[in-house]
């Protein structure tokens, strides 16, 4: 077994060393950050403790956070924004998402035609790994990744989402103790 | 059977001491003869007989120990089959596989755009980075220009994964030989980094970091302020580590000498990244076959000397010390413009093979891609640093005890989801 | 002054008892009945806020706020970590041995507990047991606790609790000899070995024993700390190595009782340590402030608290160096022992010897007055205790260059130890 050669220490660390500097120097740190956490304060970061207490305080979550999807509606009309043009669906490397479309009747300028609309929206969301390739498919900024990120439920089924539950989103219990 | 025959029936199962033996004797040499069984054959077998059931653990010179897959130390689902005498390692062999979940042939079903999230999942520590090898490879196989902008941010970001990498791994290695409370120091700047890649990317482990062409976004408002923010604390807070660790008298009778390896046996396992560097090796792909905006950085490649746990930790520390030197640089230099390249709807690749690698924090990770000219690949192979690395563990471990062990997977800097993929 | 009517309560419950019992029943039956009560649900107490204690302190030094849900500042933790660990389902492993699996707890928590007996908390009704071998009491009981440990990893049916389980009985035999070696010193000034008759011997010479005895007080705050196997000795409890040692395979009640036992050993050490080393209750001037103005109760009740903070100072210290250091190996924790340790407690024997014998043999030579007597305890004039401090420092230098000289050449590396020890040992390389 190779050993590793260790240098020969000279008189000023053999002397460190017998008054345990190196243990001292350590101590002293940790007993610092006892100090600092009791008055909250730190010489680099200004605070103490760093901890969140998550559901007594809610975190600040970021605006590009990729958590619950949502079906955005057009803020007017209440009318879904989305198009029924299944890119979400094709993008998405997982395949949760399903994209229901039935044909309506209109008439535009005189002529009855055809329209494409969405009939229900399913997104599996136990399936979904969050990489936001749907809501960059989205030609309309319908779909779109919120900041919820409570997502747990009871049961399987649960984290199936129909378009109901994408649209008004889901009604989540906010701890505050 | 035969010795069923010889004794009576009640005997068979009483086989306790002197007393009992000595009793068998008298009804072998009974029935014995009539067997064609010689009498002091069936006492000697049956003596030898007696000796065997009785052996107990302490008998054996060796003891088999199971360590993991539910260890607390081998950093995931690491199984290590380890032959001891005492507490010293006289064999090892590991059992790994647990958490595979077949990540290359998903990839074959997969258009190339939908396969970067996937790479975040091989070395989730390291997710930039694992992202950033798979959209190079696409892009350089395609021949795909990526603005400067890009490069830059690339560089910036797959830096500060580096820094977040090895906080990881210095808090989880300083745990594993017990010096608990710099796990949470080296966390809670863990935390500050993740904290921008939550406002960068959307994500805070699994970021899927980079699309092919740029990236997804260009820089959030605050991104310059808080990597400057970042990177002015960081050196004192390294310091702070340094104090608790690097000098104190049983860390390094915990780490020098233990885990020795040397410069030929690391290159012939084919260690890479700090594992190979700590040996005194100097090799890095961010110097010898510079991506991203490396060519452009000047940065230093920290090496050890004795190939030891020891080495491996300050060559890590010091590597954190020259990333913090190359995002202070970059941004320094950023250039303005687009983040994204022009892209075709559908990404097709030409017919052929690309094999492109990065530096990853564990050490070379590569992609190796066989397109067969359609959307989707036909073969990909990743190249995981961490599964070359355990290899040397072995070679690491012989003659040690049981608690360098535990050091030695510390300080081979191991993630099992890239190990299994 | 006014009299404090405050503690009168204690002379009134002597009154309300003297009507049921004679004195000589009250001295030997009832108040060590009430003692022991009050002594061991408020050491149980004590023993569940010592968790409390050092997740908070841990906290702090980790940049963390530590348990915050359970009550204001978490305060009710422990009893929320009390209810839960009753009420959790008691797993017994498949061929354990069942026995000892069960008896090995209690085995720990009694020889942890039995030890608060003989322990001096205050003067007076703060003493339950004043024995006068009292101190080979605290070693005889609480060595017992090794079995417990032995027995718990044996029975578990476990290899990592087997292991923990012989590192735990290696450990605590090797680090009892330099325990009770560390101690013979401070017998040599205090002349007992009752432990309140040592506090008395400290107070009577207005001074503490660890000024006279650095080195012992050192070796014994470290051979207290492997003793009671907490970091940076923690090996047979060592999670990333062992999993959790003796105990991997207990849960519920019966873990507690083995984390009980922990914490209640780590008091005891201290404890003990506050006793022989610290002075006890002993602290200047408090004596004079309220015993000599006639308020006993109060003197009793601050000595008492004075007891308390001391012994909470050693707390701060065992879970101060627990969450700083990190952990040695098995070896090196066996050189410590048998190559520091030992031969320093042996050192420091002779040293104190000498010290005592210079000491006596100056006093009266060309007018100097070292001492004043040495009936009860050595009794030092202010001469003599500089004399003596100055003698402890230096013992401390000698012992640390005599060591440095005997240890260092030895020990150069396990490598080499087992290369020594072992020349036939195998290795399976295939290469």
């Amino acid at each position: 077994m190779p050993l590793v050669k260790v240098p020969k220490p000279k008189f000023i660390e053999k002397l460190k060393r017998f008054f345990m500097a190196d243990l001292l120097k350590g101590l002293g740190l940790t007993l610092k950050y006892n100090i600092g956490a009791v008055t909250d304060s730190d010489s680099v970061g200004g605070k103490g403790i760093y901890t969140e207490q998550y559901p007594k305080v809610r975190p600040d979550v970021a605006p590009r956070f990729h958590g619950a999807p949502r079906l955005n509606m057009d803020p007017e009309t209440h009318d879904t924004l989305c198009i029924a043009c299944n890119l979400c669906a094709i993008a998405c490397p997982e395949d949760c998402i399903d994209v229901l479309a039935m044909d309506v009747e209109i008439v535009v300028a005189g002529k009855p035609r055809k329209k494409k609309v969405l009939d229900e929206f399913v997104f599996d969301t136990s399936r979904c790994m969050f990489c936001a390739l749907c809501q960059e498919a989205c030609p309309t900024w319908c779909l779109e990744l919120t900041q919820d990120f409570e997502l747990a439920t009871y049961s399987r089924a649960g984290f199936v989402w129909n378009r109901e539950m994408l649209e008004q989103g889901r009604e989540t219990v906010k701890y505050t103790r | 059977m035969e010795r069923n025959r010889l004794l009576p029936s009640g005997r068979v199962g009483t086989g306790g001491g002197v007393e009992t033996s000595r009793r068998t004797l008298h009804a072998v040499t009974q029935h014995g003869t009539g067997a064609g069984c010689p009498a002091w054959l069936a006492l000697i077998m049956h003596q030898v007989e007696i000796a065997t059931t009785r052996e107990t653990l302490l008998d054996s010179p060796e003891m088999v120990l199971n360590m993991g897959p539910q260890h607390p130390s081998t950093h995931g689902v690491l199984r290590v089959i380890l032959k001891l005498d005492g507490e010293t390692v006289i064999d090892l062999d590991c059992d790994i596989g647990y958490l595979h979940r077949g990540m290359e042939k998903i990839a074959e079903n997969r258009m190339y755009t939908m396969i970067a999230p996937y790479w975040d999942r091989l070395d989730y520590i390291a997710a930039v980075s694992n992202g950033l090898v798979w959209v190079e490879t696409v892009e350089q196989m395609m021949g795909l220009v990526v603005p400067p902008r890009a490069h830059y941010l690339r560089t910036i970001l797959t830096e500060l994964n580096r820094i977040a990498s090895h906080l990881l791994w210095l808090a989880t290695h300083a745990l594993d030989i017990g010096a608990v409370t710099v796990l949470l120091w080296a966390l809670r700047e863990r935390e500050e980094i993740l904290k921008i890649f939550e406002r960068q990317f959307g994500a805070r482990l699994t970021c899927h970091a980079w699309r092919i062409g740029g990236m997804p976004n260009d820089t959030y408002d605050d991104f310059e302020p808080d990597i400057r923010r970042f990177i002015s604390n960081f050196p004192t807070r390294l310091d702070e580590y340094e104090t608790v660790l690097s000098e104190n008298r049983i860390w390094l009778s915990r780490t020098v000498g233990i885990g020795v390896i040397s410069a030929e046996e690391a290159i012939a396992i084919g260690l890479s990244g700090p594992a190979l560097r700590g040996s005194g090796v100097a090799w890095d792909i961010r110097k010898s076959r510079p991506y991203a905006a490396y060519a452009d950085m000047d940065f230093d490649v920290p090496l050890g000397e004795n190939g030891d746990t020891y080495d491996r930790y300050l060559v890590r520390l010091e590597e954190m010390r020259q990333s913090r030197r190359i995002v202070d640089q970059a941004l320094d230099n950023l250039p303005d413009g687009p983040v994204n390249a022009k892209l075709p709807k559908i990404i097709k690749l030409p017919i052929g093979d690309y094999y492109h690698s990065i530096e990853g924090p564990k050490g070379e990770i590569g992609c190796y891609l066989v397109s067969d000219g359609t959307a989707q690949p036909w073969r990909v192979r990743v190249r995981p640093p961490s599964l070359i690395n355990l290899q040397a563990l072995k070679q690491m471990c012989l003659g040690h005890l049981v608690a360098d062990v535990v050091a030695i997977i510390g300080t081979l800097d191991i993630v099992l989801g890239e190990i299994d993929r | 002054m006014i009299t404090l009517t405050f503690f009168a309560p204690i002379n009134f419950l002597d009154d309300l008892l003297l009507k049921f019992f004679s004195p000589e029943t009250i001295n030997n039956v009832v108040w060590p009945f009430i003692q022991i009560g009050l002594v061991v649900t408020l050491v149980a107490g004590w023993v569940a806020y010592a968790t409390y204690l050092e997740r908070k302190i841990s906290a702090f030094m980790q940049a963390r706020l530590g348990p915050m849900r359970v009550g204001p500042w978490g305060l009710l933790q422990p009893i929320a970590d009390a209810i839960k660990l009753l009420t959790k389902e008691d797993f017994i492993p498949d061929k354990a041995d069942r026995g000892i699996f069960f008896i090995a707890p209690y085995i720990a928590v009694a020889s942890a507990f039995i030890v608060m007996a003989v322990i001096p908390f205050a003067p007076d009704w703060g003493i339950i047991a004043d024995v006068n071998i009292g101190l080979l009491f605290v070693l005889a009981v609480s060595s017992v606790g090794v079995l417990a440990l032995i027995l718990a990893g044996w029975s578990s049916n476990s290899k990592y609790a087997l292991l923990g389980g012989l590192r735990s009985s290696a450990q605590m035999v090797s680090y009892e000899v330099a325990m009770g070696l560390s101690l013979v010193g401070a017998l040599m000034f205090a002349r007992t070995l009752s432990l309140s008759g040592m506090v008395n011997a400290q107070s009577a010479d207005s001074i503490w024993y660890v000024f006279y005895q650095p080195v012992g007080f050192l070796i014994f705050l470290v051979s207290g700390i492997a003793e009671n196997n907490r970091a940076p000795f923690d090996l047979p409890e060592a999670e990333s190595e062992l999993v959790a040692g003796f105990h991997t395979e207990y849960s519920g009640m019966r873990w507690s009782l083995f984390f009980m036992a922990e914490y209640a050993a780590m008091v005891v050490v201290s404890a003990v340590a506050v006793t022989v080393y610290l002075g006890g209750w002993y602290f200047p001037f408090v004596y004079r402030f309220t015993e000599a103005n006639g308020h006993h109760n109060l003197y009793v009740i601050v000595s008492l608290l004075v007891f308390i903070i001391k012994v909470l100072v050693v707390l701060y210290l065992y879970f101060w160096l627990r969450w700083t250091l990190p952990r040695f190996r098995y070896d090196q924790l066996m050189d410590i022992g048998w190559k520091w340790l030992i031969p320093s407690a042996l050192i420091n024997i002779v040293l104190s010897g000498l010290g005592i014998f210079l000491v006596q043999a100056l006093n009266g030579w060309r007018g100097f007055k070292t001492m004043e007597s040495i009936s009860a305890g050595l009794n030092l004039t202010a001469t003599g205790k500089a004399l003596m401090i100055a003698m402890g420092l230096i013992g401390l230098i000698i012992t640390g260059l005599l060591l440095s000289k005997i240890t260092e050449s030895g020990s150069s590396g396990f490598c080499q130890n087992r290369e020594r020890q072992r020349p036939g040992l195998r290795f399976e390389i295939q290469m």
